[in-house]
């Protein structure tokens, strides 16, 4: 209102005989409207344009975005694992080992078809009885040649130790270019590591790596039985949270002894797994706990479906960590594997990414369930944990758990390039959204350890460095202001300035506009004037 | 009207004010904390209860800050530590907040007898004869049932109120450090008043004493806003003196600055800012509070020959577009408002806003219920009442600007008296 002329104009409304034009504004009336404009007009320019300024300028932190892109593309880091195997001949010459060694070596080297995931044998110094153990000199598994009968090949259960046994005539001659003995301990290696070499491959190509890096050779079968098993594992986190339940159908049993059946059958393979996961644990009892279903034979389509989610307290996770459900089920359900036998085969099930249910038989007058009662469910779920883990299946525990090490290592180091990349293309894509430099931080964060797990890729170090820039890719990509902004599209600043500022800039403006005129026309009216007064 | 004001009518007037705030204090106990508790009221920047937790931790030397609840100065502390303890003896601080609003009467009353509103020192309004009386003013003031119910419901813009009504009353009669005293006071309680500064100046500048007049208008303004800031920075000092901090500075004037707070009051800016983008907030803040005060050098430059008439308007704007306005504010506006009972008849709307005004007062209350207690409305409905509110208020000031620029222009056009007018 203030804006407008404030000096009200006689109307003209009154009949045309009886007009009468408004005596001219009086100069101080005009230089006061003046003021008046120019007042408004110097808080938008003075106050109004630098507030405009420091509150919607965007602060991009700078990002090296060309070695993000490289990271997700695969062209900063090739995943490559090297296994060193060492190979242990006390009953053979030097000679002869370095020999075999070479012709094996040979042999691998033609089996192999995928460069990331590549065997190189070394001889270990010939010792005593004493197993090389295979951490000492950093080799993933030792071959142990030793004479026998037959050519046979064992795995040691306990240790990453590989037995071979060959007749003595088997040993190559010096000038031999092939070997029956090579070929087979080459095809055992082989088949060894078949399964790790499979989930990394797998790995590698369900992510952007270019493809001179991806194996060939996956078969479809062999790519779907991973990708089951890949869906079926947990995301990978350094702790997991493991939550025992026991639930019972009516009264009984009221007490169970899961702290010693813990600790005997379970403690173990947590303690084999802590270089790779920490493990928290807690143990729930629930009474007159109703299932989801409650036909006393369970077929498959009712398994899905038999956890009653809504009642029973099974958090989704505590503390962050995600959570491992362990359900005892003391109850009369039985699970029918075919339609036709109608008789329960297994009593257990697994459910991908949350747990295991194990359906325990119970005389209905039992108030406490031993530790003998409850060996059978803890070592089911101990197998079930490694599944869960995304453990292989192959092989002997310690050939499983380092290659859970691997696969873990290439899982994380894949991810948060992938990480990197999303956050590198969404940087160029939204030219708009404001990047804090807690965001340049991570990244350059992810990228140290990236570097560093890319080059200690296969051990421990690997590990704990890929599971860094993991965290950390993570943190700078969902960082909370970014998130906010991303689907805040330049066009909608329109409907957010316009309804408020148009309004207040019409008056402003066209009063600026007016006043302009009205000074150009005075100035003209005066030129003339002077003009007329000089002709005169 | 009524020349002669005896000693026994002011005294009536005051003594009858102070027994209708006394009796509801006593014998409606339960109105008190109603009142406290009321958004219209109580915002979170003036409410009592807010007071209180302040009181209670500086009571317990604790910083009054800590916690985030209370956002008022910290001079309040020590004045209502002063007092015995408002649960127990609330007598004491019912008599505190009577006297600060008969405080107030008087100088409103001191503004109407100077007959300012009519004749300043630069123009004289031909309808000057009509006009009310101070005690007429005064009295409008003290039974307005807006100014009774912010007394009752303690909140602390009284304070504020009756310092700026004493700055006026000082500067109108000519004592220019006093207003600017009193106006850094006010300040200092709630921001806001500081932007009264220039058309107050102005009014000083109008009325010196002719014995010791300052000639140029710059010298003296830059006399008056070095008291101010000397006044300020004196408050200040004694601020971090009793709180040991400067942490005041933005539980206070960070808050209204910054609207940190949004606790729904009746102005505009709370639900505008709990429907903002993150993003956007700072930029709107800024756009908000220099829409706040744009106003004042506009109206001070178009009607420099009426000072008062500025502050009048300016109030009644403030009362509208400020971050925590509350019926407070509006009770002031409408106190200074009699003052132009020579303009009345150019007034246009006076039925629509009468109407507006109480149509919103009344249905505010009900709406707010509805959406909080209720459940049956929602936020658009309180918000909805508050824009009726402040188009009330709006309407009132617009026409109270028309009609005094109309009567500044009959000066200039005599032959227009009466006359229809169409603004272009």
């Amino acid at each position: 209102m203030s804006t407008e002329n404030p000096s009200p104009l006689p109307s003209s409304d009154a009949p045309p005989s009886g007009f009468k034009n408004p005596p001219p504004e009086k100069p101080s009336d005009i230089r006061r409207r003046g003021y008046v404009i120019l007042s408004f007009w110097l808080i938008v320019a003075l106050l109004g344009l630098p507030i405009w300024w420091k509150t919607t300028s965007i602060y991009r932190a700078d990002l090296p975005l060309q070695e993000m892109l490289d990271w997700s593309d695969g062209k900063a880091c090739r995943p490559v694992f090297p296994l060193r195997i060492s190979i242990q001949a006390n009953s053979l010459q030097d000679q002869e080992a370095q020999n075999l060694l070479r012709l094996t070596q040979h042999a691998l080297d033609d089996l192999n078809d995928f460069a990331g995931h590549h065997l190189r044998l070394q001889l270990s110094p010939p010792v005593g009885d004493e197993p090389v153990r295979a951490t000492d000199n950093g080799s993933a598994l030792t071959i142990r040649l030793s004479p026998g009968e037959a050519t046979t090949a064992t795995l040691d259960p306990y240790e990453p130790i590989l037995d071979i046994t060959y007749p003595p005539n088997n040993i190559p001659s010096p000038t031999a270019s092939s070997s029956a003995l090579a070929t087979y301990i080459a095809s055992q290696l082989r088949s060894t590591f078949a399964e790790e070499q499979a989930t990394i491959s797998y790995l590698l190509s369900t992510n952007s790596m270019p493809s001179e890096h991806r194996p060939l050779g996956l078969s479809p079968e062999s790519a779907e039985s991973l990708a089951k098993r890949t869906t079926r594992s947990l995301k990978y986190a350094p702790t997991y949270h493991l939550t025992f339940s026991l639930f019972t159908s009516g009264p009984l049993p009221s007490s169970w002894d899961v702290e010693a059946a813990i600790e005997e059958y379970m403690k173990p393979v947590l303690d084999v797994l802590s270089p790779i996961h920490n493990f928290t644990i807690d143990t729930q009892v629930q009474l007159y706990a109703a299932p989801g279903v409650q036909n006393d034979l369970l077929y498959k389509q009712d398994l899905s479906s038999f956890i009653n989610a809504a009642e029973w307290p099974l958090s989704p996770s505590i503390g962050g960590a995600p959570t491992i459900n362990f359900i005892v089920f003391v109850g009369n359900q039985t699970i029918v594997t075919s339609p036709e036998t109608e008789s329960g085969g297994s009593q257990s099930w697994l459910i991908p990414q949350w747990g295991t249910v194990y359906l325990l038989a119970q005389p209905y007058d039992t108030t406490h369930v031993s530790v003998e009662t409850l060996k059978q469910p803890m070592l089911t779920f101990t197998s079930h944990l490694f599944s869960l883990l995304g453990t292989p299946q192959s092989g002997s525990l310690p050939l499983r758990l380092s290659t859970l090490t691997r696969i873990r290592s290439a899982d994380l180091l894949l991810r948060a390039s992938s990480t990197l990349g999303s956050l590198a293309r969404l940087a160029l894509a939204l030219p708009s959204i404001s990047i804090p430099s807690s965001v340049a931080d991570g990244v350059s964060k992810t990228m140290y350890h990236l570097r560093l797990a890319c080059d200690t890729l296969g051990g421990a170090d690997g590990l704990a460095h890929a599971r860094v820039a993991e965290a950390e890719a993570e943190r700078a990509f969902f960082e909370k202001s970014m998130v906010g902004q991303l689907f805040f599209p330049d066009e909608h600043k329109i409907a957010v300035y316009l309804p408020l500022l148009g309004p207040v800039a019409v008056p402003l403006i066209m009063g600026a506009i007016n006043e302009f005129k009205a000074w150009r026309k005075r100035r003209r009216e005066r030129a003339e004037k002077g003009a007329e007064k000089k002709k005169e | 009207m009524d020349g002669k004001v005896t000693v026994g009518r002011t005294a009536g007037l005051y003594v009858g004010a102070a027994v209708l705030r006394l009796a509801i204090f006593t014998l409606l106990p339960g109105i008190p904390d109603l009142l406290t508790g009321r958004v219209e009221i109580s915002t979170p920047v003036t409410s009592f209860k807010r007071l209180q937790e302040g009181l209670f931790l500086y009571n317990h030397n604790v910083s009054p800050y800590d916690g985030g609840v209370y956002h008022q100065a910290p001079l309040f502390l020590p004045l209502f530590a002063l007092l015995p303890n408002a649960s127990s003896y609330p007598i004491f601080t019912y008599l505190l907040y009577i006297a600060v609003d008969l405080l107030s009467a008087g100088a409103l009353w001191k503004i109407a007898d100077s007959g300012e509103a009519a004749s300043s020192a630069l123009f004289t309004s031909p309808r000057k004869e009509r006009r009310w009386s101070g005690f007429v003013i005064a009295a409008v003031f003290l039974f307005n049932p807006f100014t009774v119910a912010t007394c009752i419901g303690r909140s602390t813009s009284v304070f504020t109120t009756c310092a700026i009504l004493h700055a006026i009353a000082k500067a109108v009669s000519g004592n220019p450090f006093g207003a600017m005293v009193a106006i850094s006071f006010a300040g200092y309680l709630s921001l806001y008043p500081f932007l009264l500064v220039p058309p107050l100046v102005l009014l000083c500048y109008d009325k010196q004493r002719s014995g010791r007049a300052t000639k140029s208008v710059i010298p003296f303004a830059a006399t008056s806003v070095s008291v101010v800031a000397g006044v300020v920075g004196f408050l200040f000092g004694m601020s971090y003196l009793i709180t040991g901090s400067w942490e005041f500075l933005p539980s206070t004037y960070g808050v209204q600055l910054t609207l940190s707070d949004l606790t729904p009051n009746v102005g505009l800016w709370w639900y505008f800012f709990i429907e903002m983008f993150d993003s956007f907030r700072s930029f709107f803040l800024g756009v908000f509070w220099l829409h706040l005060s744009c106003y004042v050098g506009g109206l001070t430059i178009r009607i420099r020959q009426q000072p008062l008439a500025v502050l009048t308007l300016l109030l009644g704007i403030f009362g509208i577009f400020k971050p925590y306005p509350s019926i407070s504010d509006t009770s002031l506006f409408l106190a200074l408002v009699p003052l132009y009972r020579h303009v009345f008849p150019l007034m246009r709307y006076t039925f629509v806003i009468a109407a507006v005004i109480l149509y919103a007062s009344f249905l505010g209350p009900a709406f707010y219920y509805l959406w909080i207690y209720a459940g049956s409305g929602n936020a658009n409905f309180f918000y909805a009442i508050t824009l009726v509110w402040n188009l009330g208020q709006s309407l009132l000031v617009c026409d109270l600007l028309f009609a005094v620029l109309r009567d500044e222009w009959e000066v200039e056009r005599p032959e227009m008296v009466g006359k229809e007018i169409r603004q272009i």
